[in-house]
């Protein structure tokens, strides 16, 4: 589908080491995909069973899109990945719409750690950089604690000697 | 009250100052303005029950409602001016406000994003004006002084750009303790003396001869200061204005004619005539027309709201940075700093191409913010080219190039590989049919320009020290014509440059060079305070 050396190069620059993600995201991931689409895609085949087959229709809708979940989002997740360098934070992530960001530490204003209860039962974390653009989206999920905590410390001393007005 | 556990803080007492106490009333009357309007949109749904109150005696009881409407507002602004106090020191503005939710606020002067001396139709009236400093934190951050004395509210602003320029009052003026606040006499020429003279053309005697050295020694001493006096006083002039230079105006004439000549109202009155037609065809059955009564309002107020705040639009230079005037109805005098601009965009829609005028707008951190922040981000409501190109000297006084105004010409109505630029290969033009010649990128040694747009053109440029940070991607359908698009993020406001559709390789390159750049720039950039000088 795609060739291969017009891909490489912009998402893989040189000398970099790519730290992937965690795949207990994909876990966590598919858990909030199930847990909001299950229950109702189970009523679904429940009525359809019970009341008219034609309720079959969006019951099979919502299954198609969580089977099409569960195969896509280990990729996604796979496809996800950062780089620290030097001078800046490289994130990657996407397959079909593919994203990389590079975050300079001396723009950095803040870094955010979040991690909600699934999460926590995954054991990742995620952390965030801001910049004074909103149209940053540098955010790197699917961290564990430890290494949410190092990079956060990491980020923000780089940052800190780096530190630029705006 | 437990004012004094909260309050121990770096100012001296002797430095609070309240806002004008006319300020309740003109608060007050906002309320009222806005009860108004509520009543009238309620009014407009039905008419005929609007005539059967006025008959009978209803509209007395409303009248009196109104106006306990206006003192409970007028009452309720009174206990927050009561609250509500500022204060200057060397380094920071400090604002206490708040009754039943006490807010303290410190904005720090060196993050100082723009500052605004905003006058509103009645306050104008008055004489009264409103201070805004903006500092870039987020929604809600700038610190608003409404309302002083228009020229408390000038004194003021000089002051605090003076300030956050780096210059200082005085030689005491280091320690910012009372010794500093109680007796020196901030005199006029104090100022500049703790300075490089070179450097500081921010009180040169001579630029204004209404100067105010002989009034100051007077005021200083009348200061002995007991503090509640001082909270409304005249706010003594410690910092002359610095000296501005008028860099162009906008003729009312083509500001109107301008914006008559908008995409929007061309539309409507394209849109118009199709209905005329439409009518005439089916049999003069006019109902169809009445679908476009809210958009002729929506347009009226589009029209207004563009004439009114470009109405006057003067732009000037000084020391302290750009100096931008406009405002019919409400008149507003913005200061941006040197190096507070983010990133510029000039733009032309397709009707303004005959005239070849342009619309020039700015990303300033703090500004987007702000509700109406389409008319704080104009750098230019309608400019020739020569105009355009001076605003963009305004922003960035060195483009990096040997000869700026070839490029920009290249840049503006430029295609293809004009000028240098790095273009979309033809293949682009199976997602951009109509553009791709257009879009294209040049960097020089200072900033990035990004050009596009076939019909409506437009160009972004962003210095190479104010890129916050790069965004690579690439859709499926690029990815098989081996194209890409760069997003440049910049501070939230009307610029947000993307290269689109671009060569892939050349773009990941480009993104390469542009991070590195982007760090050598900020490191070699001016200080915050611009009046420092480069270390």
């Amino acid at each position: 589908m795609t060739s291969e050396q017009t891909v490489g190069l912009p998402f893989e620059p040189e000398g970099v080491e790519w730290t992937p993600v965690s795949t207990r995201l994909a876990g966590a991931r598919l858990t909030v995909l199930g847990v909001v689409l299950g229950p109702v895609t189970l009523l679904l085949i429940v009525l359809a069973v019970v009341v008219t087959p034609w309720i079959w229709i969006p019951a099979g809708v919502l299954l198609a899109v969580i089977t099409f979940g569960a195969v896509l989002v280990p990729r996604q997740v796979r496809a996800m990945a950062y780089a620290e360098r030097a001078e800046d934070l490289l994130v990657r992530k996407g397959i079909m719409f593919r994203q990389l960001v590079v975050v300079p530490y001396g723009r950095m204003q803040y870094v955010d750690v979040n991690a909600g209860p699934i999460a926590r039962r995954f054991s990742i974390a995620s952390v965030q950089l801001h910049t004074a653009s909103p149209m940053t989206s540098a955010s790197i999920d699917g961290l564990p604690p430890q290494e949410a905590a190092r990079l956060r410390d990491r980020l923000a001393s780089r940052g800190e000697a780096r530190l630029a007005g705006l | 009250m437990t004012e004094d556990e909260l309050d121990a803080g770096p100012v001296p007492e002797d430095r609070w100052r309240r806002m004008h106490p006319a300020t309740p009333a003109l608060r007050g009357w906002k309320v009222v303005f806005a009860v108004l309007l509520i009543v009238w949109y309620q009014i407009g749904d039905n008419l005929q029950d609007a005539y059967r109150l006025i008959d009978g005696h209803a509209w007395l009881y409303m009248l009196g409602g109104l106006a306990v409407v206006a003192l409970v507002g007028v009452g309720w602004s009174a206990i927050v001016w009561r609250v509500t106090r500022f204060a200057v020191t060397d380094d920071a503005v400090h604002v206490h406000s708040g009754l039943v939710f006490r807010q303290q606020r410190r904005a720090r002067l060196d993050r100082l994003q723009a500052v605004d001396v905003v006058q509103p139709l009645l306050a104008r009236l008055v004489g009264l004006a409103e201070l805004k400093l903006e500092v870039a934190g987020g929604s809600g951050s700038a610190v608003e002084l409404a309302y002083l004395r228009e020229s408390d509210a000038q004194a003021l602003r000089a002051e605090l750009l003076a300030l956050a320029a780096g210059l200082r009052q005085g030689s005491a003026g280091a320690a910012s303790g009372p010794v500093a606040a109680d007796g020196v006499p901030f005199s006029v020429e104090a100022a500049p003396g703790s300075t490089d003279p070179t450097t500081a053309p921010t009180s040169d005697p001579t630029s204004d001869p209404t100067s105010i050295p002989t009034s100051v020694p007077a005021a200083a001493g009348t200061i002995p200061a007991v503090r509640a006096t001082r909270l409304t006083d005249r706010i003594e002039r410690r910092f002359e204005d610095a000296p501005e230079q008028e860099v162009y105006t906008v003729p009312t004439p083509r500001l109107l004619i301008a914006t008559l000549r908008s995409g929007a109202v061309v539309g409507l009155v394209a849109a118009a005539i199709a209905v005329v037609v439409g009518v005439i065809l089916a049999d003069g059955d006019i109902g169809a027309a009445f679908v476009f009564v809210p958009g002729v309002f929506a347009l009226v107020g589009f029209v207004w709201n563009r004439v009114n705040s470009g109405a006057g639009f003067r732009a000037a230079i000084s020391p302290d940075g750009i100096r931008l005037r406009h405002g019919l109805t409400e008149a507003r005098t913005q200061t941006v700093p040197p190096g507070r601009v983010q990133a510029v965009r000039i733009h032309q829609g397709l009707w303004w191409r005959g005239p070849d005028w342009w619309r020039v707008e700015m990303n300033v951190a703090g500004y987007a913010q702000a509700a109406n922040n389409a008319r704080e981000t104009v750098l230019h409501p309608v400019a020739t080219r020569d105009e355009a190109a001076t605003a963009l000297w305004l922003v960035l006084p060195d483009l990096g190039v040997a000869d700026p105004r070839a490029l920009l010409d290249a840049a503006l109505s430029g295609r293809d590989e004009d000028g240098g630029f790095l273009t979309a290969p033809r293949r682009a033009r199976w997602l951009d049919p109509f553009g791709w010649r257009r879009r294209g990128v040049f960097v020089t040694s200072t900033a990035l320009l990004v050009r596009s747009g076939r019909w409506g053109r437009q160009l972004d440029v962003v210095p190479h020290e104010r890129t916050q940070s790069l965004g690579y991607v690439q859709g499926p359908w690029q990815r098989r014509l081996g194209v890409a698009t760069i997003a440049v993020h910049s501070t939230p406001g009307p610029v947000t440059p993307r290269v689109e559709h671009l060569d892939a390789d050349a773009l990941a390159r480009l993104l390469d060079e542009q991070a590195e750049r982007a760090r050598a720039a900020r490191a070699l950039a001016g200080p915050e305070q611009w009046m420092r000088g480069t270390a």
